[in-house]
């Protein structure tokens, strides 16, 4: 039995009866078992569930029940994302012991497609942060190098693709958390539009931007998951009516015709030399494929760092100001406290980079800053959106690497947050705009490392760029991680 | 010059469910934190979903005081940490960056009066707090979040009250008004709070907070006034502050945790997108807005010849407006507004005495017939008034257990003026001379009927037998 | 320049003790500095991107109790209260 195999492979190999779902589950928890130690992707590991569901999908089969879609494919939340009865941690300290009594939709979705939720995965804490460094649990680690960050904040998530600890993955991109990862490990990973996934269940980081993500090995696997995430959503007012696509139908269609803009302030300086001709080899191949591309100049771009900080900084310290440890949290009296020292002490136990955005966004957002940082960033939102809106109306799709550099060792960047804010360059634009965005496995730098392109389309052009990315896919031939 | 400004915050209690949630937007009465969800508690993940009728109620209330409201809304997070708020902000409107809150500069006439209204802002009610421990150690604070997300809307006046009871009239006209589109009921227990600011001349302005029912905020003005006047007299300043009621003293009093500038940190709530109101949804929210106070009254005067004292004391009324509406006729509107506002505001004039009245449209209607018709007299009407009001039963039956029905047939009548007449020999005698005397033995009579004699019948057999 | 009067007060705000505000006070400067470019863009547009409804999309005042009881989920005391400090 072979767990490099994508998750419509699996789902096709149980329907024939090819491979037990018991089976193949068994096996994902031995792998978890035997590799998890060094990448440490997972918080929690939910086996027994796990396998009492897999065995009661199996006898479902065998009796020709109806059955999900999923086929009790194994499947790892980011664990941001609420799954009742199953911790849900944030990666904090704060939220160490929380489990949530309710599933997100996102989830809810899932399990009645039958798929199996196999555990929850690590994440900067709360999403904050683009390495995964930033847990209360600990760093996980690239699978491709043990030594190096797997991305992030979707680390996690990314890292239990490519190690093979699951078929598939759910993440959140706030600023590039699904696509950071994505690329770092050699996984494809999807940021859609803002308002196509419920975020009801996701807990908010900054919710005006950010949304969850499908992860998987590949780009038919990321559409199949699509498919079954998306929609509008009763309890969440941001959610888009009439959005139901079919987003594996016609995937095939190719790019031959279509119009690519090379964004020239992803491409140009600061950008790792590799990566650069990786994005090179991804544009040439793409213009095999039929494709046109063309240079597009999106200045606004040069202001996006600034303006995505600003706003996640600003919603962060607003979010994050329920956790007081008074209706749930860890365990500590408050017996002898007066109420401002009890929060207060209880919210020391945030990690450095969740207070650092906490201070960041009182102060953009405090009396007589709101107008020089806060309506200013949100001012660049919509140039960003304009300017992009200008550049659609000439090509089809946007490209550039995903991110600038390759990935890099575990606390190689950890003491300088802004070097590290500014490698989300290349992300955050989707993010600002709300424009979907995907990331490809595309090549590995000469030491052995994944680089990653992404394609962007308009709002709502999921389709369409499901298509690129899989007409771009297929170019490719990476190696696989040894089992 | 005495400068009074108010801040009302009154809850939409009529509606079904919260503002953001679908629990019950009434918490009263239930058990501590039994009226809570993933969205009104606060939990990691869940997300405001804005209530239909709380803006349409909201917007209804904007047009009522004479407010623009603006083609589109928005929410604000106002930051602060407080047990009472889940969330540690509170989700609610604001209007430094544009107007975006539901009214805005407005104004209503009170007693030629003209009151500027400067927004009017939907916003969630906090949970509520419940102190406990007596010594300094064992002190803690206990929360209940069943109210925690009870649609509330914010009233905002400019300072254009001069004496307290211009304030008090204020707050009886808006407190009719919520209570006629049917948004509120303002007597409940807290759902209506009132702050006030209040300045002398040109001197600081002092706020006022945690007055518990909006009768004691002419006596906290009242209080404030007197105290600043003297202290201007006296040459001291007024200090800027706030300040708190204390209701079993009787006075204000320097709040003691001294509130610095509160810097709220307001974001745009990004969860709960711009709600476009548009031309067409105002349209349609005024032809569902009740009618108003002014315009009932006038409906009264004109269509039914009220008088307008009788019309106004109606119009204001919405429990007795509603149940004139429901019970009159073209032909009997009038007996009808006669016997409630003479009869039955006397009898029932609070909203518990209201709740227990077991009186119904039909018996209203049935009364004012019985009475146009003569087969009742008004003193007899009253009896059977109070008998239906205490049971419930209709007036025929009424009538009969009492003994009411009306005696106007001659012979019946004469047949009592005979034994009258028997009775009475001076008295008879007297009134061949004296009116008064006549009167005398009509009561007589009446007495002997218990009422149920025709007054005009039985004068006009006495005129006859007396021979004046 | 940030100051560690400023960054205390923004620790205030925001509820958290620092435990090394120097820390603190070098990146916030270093990172507020380069949030000033926002300040020398010139913009076109007013204008502030974000999500539009109508009140039809708005959700029904029904009431639907919570299948749940959230309270057993929280920490509690034995009335179902929530414990908070004393505030004063």
């Amino acid at each position: 039995m072979n767990l490099g195999i994508s998750a419509t492979e699996f789902t096709s190999q149980v329907s024939d009866g090819a491979i037990s779902v018991e089976e193949f589950v068994a096996k994902t928890l031995d792998r978890i078992e035997k590799v998890d130690g060094n990448i440490r992707a997972f918080i929690t590991v939910d086996s027994q569930n796990a396998l009492g569901k897999a065995r009661v999908i199996d006898k479902k089969i065998k009796s020709k029940e109806k059955i999900g879609i999923c086929f009790g494919m194994p499947i790892s939340i980011k664990d941001n994302i609420c799954t009742a009865g199953l911790k849900t941690t944030c990666a904090s300290k704060m939220l160490e012991s929380f489990v949530a009594p309710y599933d997100a939709t996102v989830i809810s979705k899932l399990k009645s497609e039958d798929a199996i939720i196999i555990g929850k995965v690590n994440l900067d804490e709360f999403a904050m942060g683009s390495t995964t460094e930033f847990s209360h649990f600990g760093p996980t680690r690239n699978p491709w190098n043990i030594e190096y960050v797997p991305g992030g904040s979707s680390g996690g998530s990314g890292a239990s693709v490519a190690a093979l600890e699951c078929l598939a993955a759910l993440g959140s991109d706030t600023g590039g958390s699904v696509r950071s990862p994505a690329s770092f490990c050699s996984v494809v990973g999807l940021k859609p539009t803002y308002g196509l996934i419920s975020r009801y269940g996701l807990v908010s980081y900054a919710n005006s931007i950010e949304q969850v993500g499908p992860m998987a090995k590949t780009v038919e696997d990321v559409a199949f998951l699509l498919n079954i995430i998306s929609g509008h959503d009763a309890h969440d007012n941001t959610t888009a009516k009439n959005t139901r696509i079919d987003y594996v139908k016609d995937l095939k269609s190719g790019i031959s015709g279509k119009k690519i803009g090379i964004i020239s302030q992803m491409t140009g300086d600061g950008v790792d030399k590799e990566v650069e001709c990786a994005t090179n080899g991804a544009i040439s191949k793409l213009q095999d494929l039929g494709a046109q591309c063309v240079p597009v100049s999106i200045d606004a771009v040069e202001h996006s760092v600034a303006a995505y900080y600003t706003i996640a900084a600003a919603e962060a310290s607003s979010n994050l100001s329920r956790y007081d440890n008074l209706r749930y949290g860890f365990d500590f009296g408050i017996e002898g406290y007066e109420f401002k020292a009890f929060i207060s002490k209880a919210r020391s136990n945030f990690g450095p980079e969740v207070i650092r955005r906490m201070l960041l966004g009182a102060f953009v957002l405090s009396a007589g800053y709101y107008g020089k940082y806060y309506l200013k960033a949100q001012k660049v939102r919509t140039m960003i959106k304009a300017q992009l809106d200008e550049a659609f109306k000439n090509v089809d799709y946007l490209i550039s690497p995903t991110m600038p550099i390759l990935p890099f060792k575990i606390g190689e960047k950890i003491d300088d947050p802004l070097k590290l804010y500014l490698t989300d360059i290349n992300t955050v634009t989707a993010n600002l705009s709300g424009i979907p965005a995907i990331s490809i496995p595309f090549a590995m730098s000469r030491s052995g490392l994944p680089i990653g392109i992404q394609l962007f389309a308009n709002s709502f052009k999921e389709k369409e760029l499901l298509q690129a990315a899989h007409a771009l896919q297929e170019t490719t031939k990476l190696p696989g991680i040894a089992i | 010059m005495t400068k009074i400004g108010l801040e009302i915050h009154c809850q939409l209690t009529k509606l079904a469910s919260k503002l953001f949630c679908s629990c019950k937007a009434e918490y009263r009465n239930t058990k501590p934190n039994s009226n809570i969800c993933p969205v009104c508690a606060g939990l990691p993940g869940s997300l405001p979903m804005l209530n239909k009728k709380a803006v349409e109620k909201a917007a209804m209330i904007s047009l009522a005081l004479g407010c623009k409201i603006p083609e589109k809304i928005g929410f604000f997070r106002k930051n602060y940490f407080y047990p009472d708020l889940p969330k540690n902000f509170q989700i609610t409107q604001y209007n430094a960056y544009g107007p975006t809150s539901i009214g805005s500069d407005g104004k209503i006439e009170i007693e030629g009066k003209t009151i500027r209204i400067r927004r009017i802002q939907l916003e969630e009610d906090p949970g509520r707090l419940v102190y406990e421990g007596t010594s300094e150690k064992t002190m803690i604070t206990l929360v209940d979040y069943n109210r925690a997300g009870t649609p509330l809307v914010e009233i905002v006046t400019e300072p254009d009250f001069e004496t307290p009871k211009q304030v008090r009239v204020f707050l009886n006209v808006l407190a009719d008004l919520v209570e006629n589109i049917g948004v509120s009921d303002p007597y409940l227990e807290g759902a209506m709070r009132v702050d006030g600011n209040i300045s002398e001349g040109d001197g600081n302005r002092v706020e006022i907070k945690n007055v518990g029912s909006f009768r004691d905020i002419e006596k906290a003005l009242h209080f404030e006034i007197t105290r600043q006047q003297s202290l201007v007299e006296r040459g001291i300043q007024v200090l800027a502050e706030t300040r708190h009621w204390d209701e079993a003293r009787r006075i204000t009093v320097s709040s003691r945790s001294k509130e610095e500038e509160q810097d709220y940190r307001y974001l745009p709530e990004a969860d709960i997108p711009i709600v476009q109101i548009g031309n067409n949804s105002i349209e349609q929210i005024k032809t569902q807005m009740p009618e108003s106070i002014v315009a009932r009254r006038e409906r009264y005067i004109k269509k039914y010849g009220m008088p307008a004292q009788v019309a106004d004391v109606l119009s204001s009324d919405k429990f007795y407006s509603d149940l004139f509406d429901k019970s009159h006729n073209e032909k009997n509107a009038k007996e009808v507004s006669n016997i409630i506002t003479t009869d039955l505001m006397g009898v029932a004039d609070t909203r518990e005495k209201k709740i227990e009245l077991k009186i119904t449209p039909k018996h209203l209607s049935d009364l004012a017939d019985a009475i146009m018709a003569n087969t009742l007299t008004r003193n007899s009407g009253k009896l059977a008034l109070h008998e239906m009001i205490r049971s419930g039963k209709s007036l025929a039956d009424v009538m009969s257990s009492l003994d009411l029905g009306h005696v106007s047939d001659a012979s019946s009548i004469e047949k009592v003026i005979d034994e009258v007449f028997q009775e009475e020999e001076k008295a008879v005698a007297e009134a061949k001379q004296n009116q008064d005397t006549i009167n005398y033995l009509v009561g007589k009579v009446m007495r002997k009927t218990k009422g149920k004699a025709d007054p005009a019948t039985t004068l006009d057999i006495l005129r006859k037998k007396l021979a004046v | 320049m940030v100051e560690k009067k400023e960054i205390e007060h923004l620790a205030d705000l925001v509820k958290v003790n620092l435990s090394e505000p120097e820390k603190y006070i070098k990146q916030v400067e270093q990172i507020l500095n380069y949030f000033d470019r926002l300040d020398k863009v010139e913009f076109q547009s007013d204008e502030t991107l974000g999500i539009q409804i109508t009140t039809e999309d708005l959700r029904d005042d029904v009431h639907i109790p919570y299948e749940d009881s959230l309270i057993e989920h929280l920490k509690k005391d034995q009335n179902n209260f929530i414990r908070a400090p004393k505030m004063v």
